[in-house]
């Protein structure tokens, strides 16, 4: 038996409910609600448990009568996964970074990391662009925000910047 | 009706909504007409400069920011033939064609004068049924706002370009991340397993721009290296010059198919979650349905950017009065308005409109004269705005991910909002690789809470949970999604007959 992205989808919701479900299953009844706090996430999971059963049941009947799996595989220009994923690890840095060394140190940092990650500039001129877009946006935003929207940026705990 | 109409612009009028009435519309006709990067998303981007303005101030900057977006991305759309928002689609079909044919001026103009005419019909709709649809919404107990919600929800899975099922499951998710936290009546801590980081739940804004921000800036950074991803540029620069009343003359010298494609839009925009796409989508496919010439469909007729673009822009106004008397957001732009009324502690619905006169009708204002403004930017500065849709997405991702980042900080000043943002950034580009759409996992977001509360007002106040289905309107809302669901199913069967394998995902 084979499944497809959507069995796999699929299952993983239907493993989330089913999970999930004893839970809302065992929330303490309010007196004053006759319906208790677990009655409507137990509705929502339930339908989402039936939802994505329905949705492995009907991967599997497509998949039965497909009989070339690597078709979907082959066909559609290429995708460039890794780059999505060094883009994710670099927004993460950020996000970690962003109470020990403050809103502009870090973003500075973060808008030139991301760019060098998706275009890694070869020319000193590109390196300068880069440079003059980190410490531009870095610049621009805590001006706008800080001074003329009274909207609070953080401070990094280890620059006290 | 008319002296808070006047006395709104007046206001709107002065510098200090002025101005953010202009920023918003130039930012809406510039993210509009930038491929890639939706009204959404210029929405999302532009929330943080609301958080220290004035309640009307941040709504007219939003409210431009729709109008703008609406007709900004017709520029894309005729002049390289790539549609700024998907609402511009269908504009393409016969701008693009229709400039290629050595008219670049004309379809770009036909797009902007319909849009602006379409736009102010809806915005005289918005005005005029508001009020009247409030008083209806009044009468509404918690089974018709229950019934409502469902209805919304049915309409907007069955809409989705993906499989029903995903689109069920998706609200369904959109529903269990509402019920995270405490419950609504006694504070009752919901699937947080003792975290202190869930324990209040997820707030809804950083969750809604983590999804969406993240899930269309990493889908582009995953093509970015694919030939031709960074799009076409123009050869060389066109002249737009043309005779404006020639061009106003043909669009009101077709009344009936202007009409028509405003009162697509208008519909298409109260019914709730549905969108300018489809509107625009289903004005074109009107017009060429009552078109004398249809053959001439597709090779630049101006029926077509008329239809398209009159009908887009006047569901602007239509999902206005959704979202102003009846407190549901008609799409995810005006879902991004909603949580920024709460921020303000404005509470969107029937009792608006009564409760706070001077900001409805500052946004009636904001919206009107958001169209002169519109058509004032377009005209000063088409190539301005061709010139940045070259801007690599290289510069413009990491600078939009900043502006979210500042979003979900500024909104209680707590890394906590952040985390969160990170967290549903994964996740929201995670469903999207599993071709789940994401606007019904919006939709369920947005009103989770409300069906949960309604669901208990309605019990508490009697127990009989046939009330849903014999309670004239309540039942007729009920009705009408297992039909909205039944159609869907209906389509969906007849679509995967027509292409079988092909899957788009939609945001």
């Amino acid at each position: 038996m084979r499944l497809g992205r959507d069995g796999i989808a699929g299952l993983i919701g239907l493993a989330t409910s089913l999970f999930l479900l004893p839970f809302s299953f065992g929330l303490p009844k309010l007196p004053i609600v006759p319906i208790g706090p677990g009655f409507y996430p137990a509705l929502v999971l339930v339908f989402m448990a039936v939802a994505s059963a329905l949705l492995v049941v009907q991967d599997m009947l497509a998949q039965r009568s497909s009989p070339a799996p690597a078709a979907e595989a082959t066909a559609g220009p290429k995708r460039d996964y890794g780059l999505v994923a060094a883009a994710f690890a670099v927004s993460g840095a950020y996000v970690a970074l962003l109470p020990f060394l403050g809103f502009r140190i870090a973003t500075v940092l973060f808008v030139a990391a991301f760019q060098a990650v998706l275009e890694r500039p070869t020319t000193w001129r590109q390196w300068v662009m880069l440079a003059v877009v980190a410490v531009g946006t870095s610049a621009v935003t805590y001006v706008v925000f800080e001074r003329y929207l009274t909207v609070l940026l953080p401070r990094g705990t280890w620059t006290d910047w | 009706m008319l002296e808070l109409l006047a006395d709104g612009i007046v206001a709107v009028l002065h510098w200090k909504y002025l101005l953010p009435l202009f920023a918003g519309t130039f930012a809406g006709v510039v993210g509009g007409a930038l491929p890639g990067v939706t009204i959404t998303m210029t929405i999302i981007v532009l929330l943080p400069f609301t958080y220290g303005m004035e309640p009307l101030a941040g709504l007219a900057a939003m409210t431009g920011v729709y109008v703008g977006g609406s007709a900004g991305g017709l520029i894309t759309a005729c002049l390289i033939g790539i549609p700024g928002t998907p609402s511009a689609i269908a504009t393409t079909f016969d701008g693009f064609p229709m400039a290629r044919k050595g008219e670049p001026g004309r379809a770009v103009w036909l797009g902007v004068w319909a849009s602006f005419f379409g736009g102010l019909v809806g915005g005289l709709f918005l005005i005029l049924v508001t009020g009247p649809l409030a008083q209806i919404a009044l009468a509404f107990g918690p089974w018709e706002y229950f019934s409502l919600f469902v209805l919304a929800m049915a309409m907007v899975a069955g809409l989705a370009e993906a499989s029903l099922t995903k689109s069920l499951i998706a609200t369904a998710i959109g529903l269990l991340i509402t019920v995270i936290g405490t419950d609504p009546i006694g504070n009752v801590p919901r699937f947080t397993f003792g975290s202190e980081f869930i324990g209040g739940g997820f707030p809804f804004l950083p969750v809604l721009i983590g999804i969406f921000a993240f899930a269309q800036i990493m889908t582009d950074v995953e093509k970015m290296r694919q030939p031709g991803a960074q799009g076409e540029v123009l050869a060389k620069r066109p002249t737009l010059s043309i005779a404006h009343l020639k061009v106003i003359g043909e669009i009101l010298g077709r009344p009936f198919l202007f009409i028509w494609s405003v009162l697509v839009g208008i519909v298409i925009g109260v019914l709730p979650a549905i969108g300018g796409s489809a509107a625009s989508v289903l004005a074109y496919d009107q017009a060429k349905k009552f078109s004398k010439t249809p053959e001439l469909f597709g090779t630049g007729h101006p029926e077509g950017i008329i239809a398209s673009e009159a009908s887009n822009n006047a569901n602007v106004g239509g999902s206005l009065v959704t979202i102003m008397a009846f407190g549901i957001p008609g799409d995810a732009v005006t879902a991004v308005m909603l949580g920024a009324m709460t921020i303000h502690g404005i509470q969107s619905g029937p009792l608006f409109v009564t409760q706070h006169p001077a900001l409805a009708y500052g946004i009636y204002a904001a919206y009107i004269l958001a169209h002169p403004l519109m058509v004032l930017i377009i005209w000063a500065s088409t190539f301005f705005v061709l010139r940045l849709t070259t801007v690599r997405l290289a510069v413009l991702a990491p600078v939009v991910l900043v502006l979210c980042v500042i979003g979900a900080y500024a909104l209680n000043n707590t890394m906590q909002s952040v985390y969160v943002l990170l967290i549903f950034g994964v996740f929201g580009y995670g469903l999207v690789k599993m071709g789940f759409p994401l606007a019904p996992l919006i939709l369920g977001l947005i009103l989770g809470d409300q069906i949960e509360i309604n669901l208990i007002r309605a019990i508490m106040t009697d127990d009989n949970p046939w009330l849903f289905l014999t309670r004239p309107i309540s039942g007729g809302l009920l009705i009408a999604s297992a039909l909205s669901v039944a159609l869907a199913i209906w389509q969906h069967l007849r679509h995967q007959k027509r292409t079988a394998g092909e899957e788009d995902t939609d945001f």
